[in-house]
């Protein structure tokens, strides 16, 4: 980690120290008198916002390098990196399709992934379980990325607009404005999000990275973190880590607006609504209503042996 | 009932007989087609191509055959891939090779759509390179004929079909690629999607494709197309071309609405309302108390006067 | 005895806590120390991250959000029991009025701050004012613990307003500074008829809105849980059972609170066991809602056994929590109700030690509704290091969750110390009325 980085990061416990000093030694009454302000500014938030964030004015222009339009962004006090991050690309819908019969627990894609975000390797944006519905019904692999919800319970109770959805469907988060409650990751039933426990393992060419919404890099800690679909690839039109890195042609990535959903293995392009309907494609717990654009196809004619080894663990939610 | 239950019978011992049958071919046995196996390259195996093609291997075939040499592949797969630098993989001829990695089949993918064709024999350079006994023989292919071919692409909105004419202005005359192999395709944003399968052109050198009706274009409809062509003689060529021959799509954005999830200057009006509301109430409240006690003091004070 | 001589009794023992004293200050002094060293966890929190405790992306709340909810609990009976009792103008609560509110505001004002500490980056806490989503229910929960203490701290302070002028009359001994805050703070209060309307109907007024207010900071923090679809989280009647839970947990705090002051300020002529007898009904009585509720939310889910729910309660009833799911029902809830309808356990001294056993049942309770839902996700926990899938909090984090409590202890102290815990002017209006 950068000096940079660090210092105002030791100021700033130091102030939230004597913060905690004045509140907990302070009166009562200087306590409530604080609470009566914060209660104040948010009763005026809806109405004074504007003027609130051009106060705190950070733009940050950057030029694109092949000089294509600059974003303006809308509220200022995003960096330019941020408010395309959070803003995401025009007419898109991403979906992902991950087909279980293929799987066969190989891993490329929790490695690609955890090298692309930085991540340690107890961290997982990407997670293939190991899996067993019922006593009877076979284990079978599934590999388990953040579904991009199109009504996501992490980004409704989040307080603080660090976590969104794009127009283009992706689920990001916003390390920059994340103050680490945790209720994203309560709310989540697919047990999608991680947290940065400690501060995280900083590699040398992040020195100098601006933050990048769409990466998540440099990682910070006190933060969620979650799979991003790739947004940084997908901007260029290149298939997510994961999916590239799929050596048994598991996934398929696109666009529903398309029709089309491109296999990460073959490259591949197939009809999205044709290759659910061949493949009896479903989503993880429809019932929540949380309506995923993560599909998967049933594990049927598996074309791989389920791993005697991982047999017991898969059994181990059964209940 | 009985019929039916031969029937069954006889189907599941077919299936079963093919699934074994393709079991022990995918054991070992290829099966490559004669005129493919005795294909050669047009690209020279030499350091330049196999360095190129050293980066293609690590970066597509790596992961599941490992290293040449280095017996690090994937032992967890059935069956295990084989070692590219031993005798008996480089016992295969240029055109085994190149087929299998074409077409892949079982737990190996098809690397058509993946690598060029370019790509794919440099790949095949790179594996020939550990192989010390090895000397090409050159395809007899000539590159730049290619350019000599010309293609054309129609759109019948009437029938919905799509007509392909592939020709080659020779010295001798128009020529018909009647042995070439046509595809069509629509570019999506990651690949590109293969109308229908690919046809070789009648004897006028028309190839003709039904047209999905339900295909999503842009907001006008656009669909752009390519053609591939490839021939034998000509080698791979491409066309495209933009037409408004899909359906127009122009959905809106997924954070059009209001909802509970979306940003808070798009939150449901209930919520803004009995939030407000609730607020409003308090503020009021409290305005009221501290009028009490505004007037309090100020009756204390007359008082004392 | 002439009124007069016994009201200038009552001022005189209700005033006399008012001072500086050595057991004050031995008392304080241990508070600080301990504030210390809790503080020391809660800076190594902050140095190397929420690291230090025993959470990981799984169970990623606990002992801290469970503190959270029970603060908010205990913070919210107190206000009720003033403002209800006061309203229905039932009598003997008089009292035990100022007590219950002091309890309520320390919790309350405390509460806030817990949640902080649960925090990843505390530094950034206000963007919850400044980006605040009003679909959060976090930022509900915000505004209506902010109502909530601004609304308690009024509610202390108005019918305060006549035994501050009292204070600053009597107490000719303090220092000019302190006596000058007892004036400033006692509005020119002179006793007049209209001054004394004033108070009441304002009085009247933050009693009746701190109802709703009082019930929905609860409800809001029940929300919290409810609004997820997590299993054991994702209930109907999570706002009611929460609400009733505080009423037994802040019953329990007032009546442990009861007991010290009545002892250490001596005060047995005004708290007396009749008092303590009175709580002891009403500790029964929100009992057996709470266990209405208990029932409820356990028996109808356990009846189903739904897959998930399976997963859930049986670790409850006969998994991992079993010891402590059966101990905080049975210690904590069941046998003080049965205990509690014989009439000597009501005397104060066995009421300090049901008290204090259903206090610490509460606790644990919030414990057993965060905890095991986070060990119970739909998907199964995989691929992580065995501290992920089961929640062992560790010293620091222990530490840092009885800081709070600290700080409760300190205020509570602070403000019985500043203000005479029983309402002087109206004990003395009453004494005058029974007259």
């Amino acid at each position: 980690m950068s000096e940079k980085e660090q210092k105002p990061k030791k100021k700033s416990r130091r102030e939230f120290l004597q913060d905690l000093g004045i509140i907990g030694v302070g009166s009562v009454l200087a306590g409530s008198a604080i609470f009566a302000g914060i209660n104040y500014d948010k009763r005026k938030r809806p109405f004074d916002r504007s003027r609130v964030l051009k106060a705190e004015n950070e733009l940050l222009e950057i030029e694109r390098a092949d000089g294509s339009k600059v974003v303006i962004p809308k509220e200022q006090n995003f960096t330019y990196l941020q408010q395309r991050g959070r803003d995401g690309l025009e007419g898109k819908r991403f979906v992902m399709v991950i087909d279980l019969s293929k799987c066969r627990n190989a891993r490329k894609c929790m490695n690609a992934c955890n090298n692309a975000h930085h991540l340690s390797e107890d961290q997982h944006h990407m997670n293939v379980l190991k899996m067993q519905e019922t006593k009877e019904t076979p284990a079978y692999y599934m590999p388990k990325p953040c579904q991009h919800c199109d009504n996501p319970p992490c980004v409704a109770v989040c307080p603080v607009d660090a976590t969104f959805k794009r127009q283009d469907g992706i689920v990001l988060i916003d390390n920059e404005r994340c103050i680490g409650c945790r209720f994203c990751i309560a709310a989540c039933p697919y047990s999608a999000r991680i947290f940065n426990w400690a501060e995280p393992i900083h590699t040398l060419e992040e020195e100098n990275m601006p933050y990048n919404v769409e990466l998540n890099v440099p990682q910070k800690k006190g933060t969620v973190s979650k799979c991003l679909f790739s947004a940084d690839r997908v901007r260029e039109g290149k298939l997510p880590y994961c999916v590239s890195a799929c050596p048994n042609g598991v996934y398929y990535f696109g666009d529903e607006n398309e029709d089309a959903v491109t296999n990460g293995t073959t490259k591949e392009t197939f009809r999205f609504k044709k290759l659910l309907e061949d493949n009896g494609g479903y989503t993880l717990m429809p019932e929540l209503g949380t309506h995923p654009r993560v599909y998967y196809l049933p594990p049927k004619g598996k074309d791989y042996p389920f791993h005697d080894k991982d047999k017991e663990e898969a059994a181990e939610h059964l209940g | 009932m009985f019929r039916k239950n031969t029937n069954l019978k006889v189907t599941i011992t077919l299936v079963f007989t093919v699934l074994v049958s393709l079991q022990a071919f995918s054991q070992n046995n290829w099966n490559v087609p004669a005129d493919k196996k005795a294909k050669n390259s047009y690209i020279k195996f030499d350091a330049t191509s196999a360095g190129q093609g050293e980066a293609l291997y690590n970066k597509n075939c790596a992961s599941c055959h490992g290293n040449p040499g280095k017996g690090n592949s994937m032992k967890t797969l059935n069956p295990i891939p084989p070692d590219l630098s031993s005798a008996k993989s480089q016992e295969l001829t240029d055109g085994e090779l190149f087929y299998i990695l074409t077409t892949g089949r079982g737990v190996m993918p098809s690397f058509k759509s993946v690598l060029s064709e370019d790509e794919r024999w440099k790949v095949i350079s790179y594996l020939r390179s550990f192989n010390k006994g090895y000397t090409q023989v050159l395809s007899k292919f000539d590159p730049n004929k290619s350019k000599l071919v010309k293609l054309d692409l129609s759109y019948d909105a009437a029938t919905n079909k799509v007509t392909v004419k592939a020709v080659a202005n020779e010295k001798s005359g128009v020529v018909v690629l009647k042995d070439a192999e046509i595809s069509l395709f629509a570019t999506r944003y990651f690949g590109r999607l293969q109308i229908e399968k690919s046809i070789r052109p009648d004897a006028t050198g028309l190839a003709v494709f039904n047209f999905p009706k339900d295909l999503p274009g842009d907001k006008k409809g656009t669909v752009e197309l390519v053609v591939k062509v490839t021939d034998e003689n000509y080698g791979e060529i491409e066309l495209q071309k933009n037409l408004q021959i899909g359906v127009p799509t122009d959905k809106p954005s997924l954070r059009a609405d209001r909802a509970i999830w979306n940003v808070v200057t798009k939150a449901p009006l209930w919520i803004i309302f009995l939030y407000s509301l609730g607020v409003l109430v308090f503020a009021l409240v409290l305005a009221y108390l501290v009028f009490s006690l505004s007037k309090i003091w100020k009756s204390g004070n007359n008082n004392q006067k | 005895m002439s009124d007069q001589l016994k009201a200038d009794k009552i001022t005189s023992d209700l005033l006399r806590s008012i001072r500086l004293n050595k057991s004050f200050l031995v008392w304080m002094g241990f508070l600080g120390t301990a504030l210390l060293i809790c503080g020391y966890a809660y800076f190594l929190q902050l140095r190397d991250g929420l690291v230090v405790t025993g959470l990981r992306d799984y169970v990623s709340w606990g002992m801290y959000i469970s503190n959270f909810v029970f603060f908010v609990a205990t913070s919210l009976i107190g206000m009720l029991i003033s403002a209800v009792l006061g309203l229905t103008g039932i009598k003997w609560a008089a009292p035990l009025a100022r007590i219950a509110e002091i309890i309520a505001l320390a919790f309350a004002a405390i509460a806030g701050l817990v949640i902080i500490m649960d925090m990843g980056r505390p530094d950034r806490l206000l963007n919850v004012i400044i980006h605040g989503r009003i679909q959060s229910p976090i930022v509900w929960d915000i505004t209506v613990v902010t109502v909530y203490i601004i609304m308690s701290t009024l509610f202390l302070y108005i019918p305060l307003i006549p035994d501050l002028k009292i204070c600053y009359d009597k107490l000719d001994k303090l220092p000019p500074f302190a006596r000058n805050i007892y004036k400033l703070l006692s509005l020119n209060w002179t006793g007049s008829g209209e001054q004394a309307n004033l108070i009441k109907q304002t009085t009247r007024v933050i009693a009746i809105f701190i109802i709703p207010v009082a019930f929905a900071i609860h409800t809001v923090t029940s929300w919290l849980f409810a609004n997820t679809s997590r299993v054991g989280w994702d209930s109907t009647i999570f706002g009611p059972y929460f609400v009733t839970g505080a009423f037994v947990a802040g019953t329990a705090a007032v009546i442990i609170a009861m007991y010290f002051f009545r002892k250490n300020y001596k005060l047995q002529d005004y708290i007396t066991d009749f008092h303590f007898d009175k709580m002891g009904q009403l500790l029964v009585l929100v009992s057996l809602v709470y266990l209405y509720f208990n029932l409820n939310e356990y028996m109808v889910p356990g009846y189903k056994m739904k897959k998930f729910d399976a997963m859930h309660l049986n670790s409850l009833f006969v998994g991992a929590h079993a010891l402590l799911f059966w101990s905080v029902q049975i210690l904590g809830l069941v046998l003080p109700i049965i205990l509690l309808i014989f009439k000597p356990m009501r005397k104060p001294l066995p009421m300090l030690f049901i008290g204090t056993a259903v206090l610490i049942g509460a606790w644990f309770k919030r414990y057993i509704i965060v905890v095991p839902t986070m060990e119970h996700p739909y998907l199964p926990i995989q691929n992580v290091p065995l501290n992920f899938k089961v929640y062992s909090p560790t010293l620091t984090e222990i530490s840092i969750t009885i800081l709070p409590f600290i700080l409760v202890l300190i205020i509570i102290t602070v403000l019985a110390k500043v203000i005479p815990i029983i309402p002087v002017h109206e004990t003395i209006e009453q004494h005058e009325e029974n007259n």
